[in-house]
């Protein structure tokens, strides 16, 4: 052979995981075969679900005990891993691949010092070294991830370090005992932008100085476009293309991995609705037949609902498994338009009716101010001696009826605004003008409470923990209309409730389920019905896309864009992506360390 | 720093006295406030008999005559000088009195704590590691059940079985008639000791099992495993301390609750310790003895709910005040 083989530090064959759920076998990981070259970056991307984090820990055998390797082989360094039993693999673990995890606020024990659980982690491997010896490697270690002062910091306990640095110590307590393979369990996902790129860099760096290989887990596609060699996609527990970076991202061959690339914001002109994946991944339980994608992709082939693609080489490196590379014969001629799902549109149509006449008369005072905030400061304590300043006079206005986008990055001050505006929090000084009511003068705010109080609502970021998870998804809807002793148009309030989950996309079915029956998108789209269930002039939605995948955040984009067109409410959306705001908002402030640095108009936001 | 630990010190043990005069005084209140006879526990059956002279004559002469607040002062002179007070019902120095029975309250209730203490960290950790299998579900019913026992019934069978059927051990009291050596105060001890345990253990032990179940499903525990510690390993060093903290709060409330509350087996027993005293004094109203005991058990409940906090700020550094940062500030402190 001409080529070279390339060096393989591990090695996956036809790998199938399963979780034995009380419902039934879950096919979390289907055939997968994968390699990881030595000290190179392979990303796998996919939307949550798909698998990408099973086959990490089913790699390094962490999976809980109703998780099972069904089938396959996991060569490491040559020898054959699959059936170590647990002692044998805690040799390997640390040593040969170590693991970083998604949220650094709390893989670390609250109850150590930082220093000395990245000292553990050395000794675990080497257990003649001292612990002072262990403690000096831990040091070192920390400043090789770029931690500074590392010597005090080794001192400190994880809840005295600030999100980036925690994650770097994590980082560090990978590299402990010099493994040859890092997976990293979407590392950026909980931090914020600007330490995203810093970590992301180190990874690199990692890689450069250690020669160590990463298989980097994420969703983010930027993230991974920046820093990986290779790409894998996973969707439904398959791996269906793999390729070098490059190839990936300018031809990607899968229409599953274009569908993910449309997705993205930074791809779309706001002119046009933000390309959303119709529909839902499939339910592992009974994995579907063919290509697991088909359902949801509008030019599906005949074939693809019929019988799985092999993996076609699109070169030496870009393989993907989609029919449409099959030479003419192999696929059936006309391209089967097969789509129930992308619905959004035609939904709500009644409930639509009841506001058309308040919208309209909303247009034509188009220009007015429904919100202004002026000179507000706010300040908190972070302890008895430490204040805080939140927000340091900050003066806007919303006008009615417009979608405002607040940005900044976590700490400055946005989710504090919106406290402010919903009352929640009392600012020290300044005034807040609500539809001509100063919402923070006692007298002005109890004259009008009722107003205020359901004309205003408030979506959260993590839709999981706002919706009691013992109520079923109508009464949640309906619970404000309860509350304010609102008897809908249409009668019944169970009613009401069924209506407006048609209007923002949420099958009838759900009513009576209960949200964790529910994905994150369905989730936050109840949040957003109940939102709407007070009929609201003003909806604050506070980072209300971080906690999704983006093709469901494309989701939730077009139908806040679409909502906000029936119903003429004002939205304030707060949000650190940028790009979001860019693609959703008519105007937005920018905050930096509570103060505002400019108003931008949506397309002219860099 | 060593001056700011001092100043913190002596505000606490500030706190601990300021406390418990709080306490005195609330307990000499309501104890006065209630209904009944002081008198009753100074002359027995005799009290009814008294004529409305001689009444008066022996409330002026306890000092009970006086208004309420004049009686605390007094007491709290007295008391400050070490006086506690005649016990109405025994006619001897309260101090006197409880200083005989304290050791044997002691002995039972802290040996009994200590037990417990342990027992109930070792039988729910080993519960949490078996966990959800065969012997876990076991030892949960039978521990539910055995909690659900009452005392008096618990001991009753024990005297039944071990003292009157096997006679293997001494039915009451907590040594023989004339004294005893120490094989015979542990021969004593068995019972009630067995009572006090059992009674409670199941109760701290759960709790211990599903604070440690809960704790295995943290994220750190994965990130150990990724390190390559073993389930050994990632319990104790990691969990165990993890849920110290919240054990031992609970257990610092439990000590005056397990070392007096030993009321029943006592009783049953006819175990001379501080139970029946405590009980005895609240009925029959005898308020020098009353205050005293109760001073003594707030006193425990402070002390070691200080200790506790001591020890769980040295365990997790989250319970220290002043321990919250921002990036910023972290940088100026170095």
């Amino acid at each position: 052979m001409a080529e070279a083989p390339l060096d393989d530090i591990l090695k996956i064959e036809e790998l199938s995981v399963s979780f034995y759920s009380p419902m039934g076998e879950i096919e979390a990981v289907r055939n997968v075969s994968l390699r990881v070259h030595r000290g190179e970056i392979l990303a796998i991307v996919g939307e949550s679900g798909c698998g990408k984090s099973v086959l990490c820990k089913s790699i390094m055998k962490m999976l809980p005990d109703i998780a099972g390797i069904r089938s396959g082989r996991i060569i490491a360094e040559g020898g054959d891993i699959t059936s170590f039993s647990e002692k044998e693999m805690r040799k390997l673990r640390g040593s040969f691949f170590s693991m970083v995890f998604q949220n650094p606020m709390t893989v670390m024990d609250p109850t150590y010092s930082v220093g000395a659980q990245i000292a553990e982690a050395v000794r675990v491997h080497d257990k003649r070294m001292t612990k002072a010896a262990a403690f000096d490697e831990a040091i070192r270690l920390m400043s090789l991830t770029g931690i500074e002062h590392a010597d005090k910091r080794a001192k400190m306990y994880p809840g005295e370090l600030s999100g980036g640095m925690r994650q770097r110590a994590v980082i560090a307590m990978a590299l402990a005992a010099r493994p040859k393979l890092i997976f990293a369990d979407e590392p950026t996902t909980a931090l914020d932008e600007r330490i995203r790129g810093e970590i992301l860099a180190l990874f690199k760096d990692i890689r450069d100085k250690l020669g160590t290989s990463i298989v980097l887990v994420s969703h983010d596609l930027n993230a991974v476009r920046r820093v990986a060699d290779r790409v894998c996609v996973m969707y439904a527990g398959k791996i269906i293309e793999t390729g070098s970076t490059e190839e990936i991202f300018v031809c990607p061959g899968h229409p599953y991995t274009r569908a993910l690339l449309k997705a993205m914001p930074d791809n779309t002109d706001r002119s046009e609705p933000l390309y959303d994946i119709p529909g839902m991944p499939p339910m592992l339980i009974a994995p579907p037949k063919g290509d697991a994608f088909a359902p949801r992709n509008i030019h599906a082939l005949k074939i693809d609902f019929i019988k799985e693609a092999p993996m076609f080489r699109m070169s030496d490196t870009h393989y993907a498994a989609s029919w449409e590379l099959a030479d003419e014969e192999t696929r059936s001629r006309e391209p089967e338009l097969f789509m129930e799902a992308a619905t959004d549109n035609d939904r709500g149509e009644s409930f639509k009716l009841s506001f058309e006449a308040k919208s309209k008369s909303e247009k034509s005072i188009e220009n007015d101010i429904i919100l202004a905030v002026r000179d507000l400061s706010c300040t908190y304590m972070a302890d008895r001696h430490t204040a805080v300043r939140a927000i340091d006079a900050l003066s806007f206005e919303v006008k009615r009826g417009e979608i405002f986008g607040i940005v900044g990055e976590s700490g400055s001050g946005k989710s504090t605004l919106a406290k402010c505006i919903m009352n929640i929090l009392k600012p020290d000084s300044g005034s807040i003008i609500y539809k001509d009511v100063d919402i923070l003068d006692k007298k002005a705010f109890t004259a009008n409470k009722k107003m205020l109080n359901t004309s205003r609502q408030l979506i959260f970021q993590d839709s999981d923990s706002a919706l009691d998870p013992r109520m079923k998804i109508a009464d949640i809807i309906a619970e404000p209309m309860r509350i304010a002793r609102i008897t809908p148009e249409c009668g019944s309030v169970r009613e009401a409730a069924i209506r407006i989950m048609e209007a923002v996309g949420l099958d009838q079915s759900y009513a009576d389920k209960y949200p964790s029956d529910m994905s994150g998108g369905q989730r936050q789209r109840a949040a957003i019905a109940r939102a709407l269930s007070m009929k609201p002039e003003l909806i604050i939605a506070d980072e209300a896309l971080a906690s999704l995948d983006v093709s469901v955040q494309a989701q939730i984009v077009n139908l806040f864009k679409k909502l906000q067109k029936e119903y003429g409410f004002t939205l304030l959306f707060i949000s650190h992506d940028k790009s979001m705001v860019r693609y959703l908002c008519d105007r937005a402030a920018v905050l930096d360390h509570g103060r505002l640095t400019e108003i931008v108009n949506g397309e002219s936001f860099a | 720093m060593h001056k700011q630990k001092l100043i913190k010190l002596i505000k606490r043990i500030l706190i601990t006295f300021l406390s418990i005069a709080l306490l005195s005084l609330i307990v000499f209140y309501i104890s006065r406030l209630a209904p009944g006879d002081p008198l009753v526990s100074y002359f027995g059956e005799r009290a009814q008999k008294l004529t409305a002279e001689e009444r008066s004559l022996a409330l002026s002469k306890l000092g009970l005559d006086q208004p309420i607040a004049v009686q605390y002062i007094r007491w709290l002179q007295h008391a400050l000088q070490g006086d506690f007070g005649i016990s109405y019902k025994y006619k001897i120095p309260v101090t006197e009195l409880i200083s005989d029975r304290i050791g044997n309250t002691l002995i039972l209730g802290g040996i009994g704590f200590i037990l417990i203490f342990f027992g109930a960290l070792i039988l729910g950790f080993f519960c949490a590691w078996h966990e959800d299998k065969l012997t876990d579900r076991v030892i949960c019913t039978f521990g539910t059940v055995l909690g659900c026992i009452p005392e008096f019934w618990l001991s009753l069978i024990f005297i039944l079985i071990f003292a009157v059927t096997l006679r293997v051990l001494p039915s009451s009291g907590a040594y023989s008639i004339g004294g005893g050596d120490i094989a015979d105060r542990i021969r004593h001890l068995i019972m009630p000791l067995s009572v006090v345990v059992i009674d409670h253990l199941w109760y701290y032990s759960y709790m211990v099992r599903n604070k440690l179940v809960s704790e295995f499903r943290a994220d750190y525990v994965l990130c150990a495993r990724a390190k390559g510690l073993s389930k050994a390993q990632i319990i104790t060093r990691h969990c165990l301390r993890n849920i110290m903290p919240s054990y031992l709060s609970i257990m610092a409330v439990a000590v005056p609750h397990i070392i007096g509350g030993t009321y029943i087996v006592e009783s049953v027993f006819a175990y001379p310790g501080l139970g029946t005293l405590i009980y005895e004094s609240a009925r029959y109203k005898d308020y020098n003895l009353l205050m005293l005991l109760c001073i003594m058990t707030g006193a425990a409940v402070i002390v070691c709910g200080e200790l506790a906090k001591l020890i769980n700020e040295r365990i997790d550094p989250r319970l220290r005040k002043s321990m919250r940062f921002t990036e910023d500030e972290e940088v100026d402190e170095l």
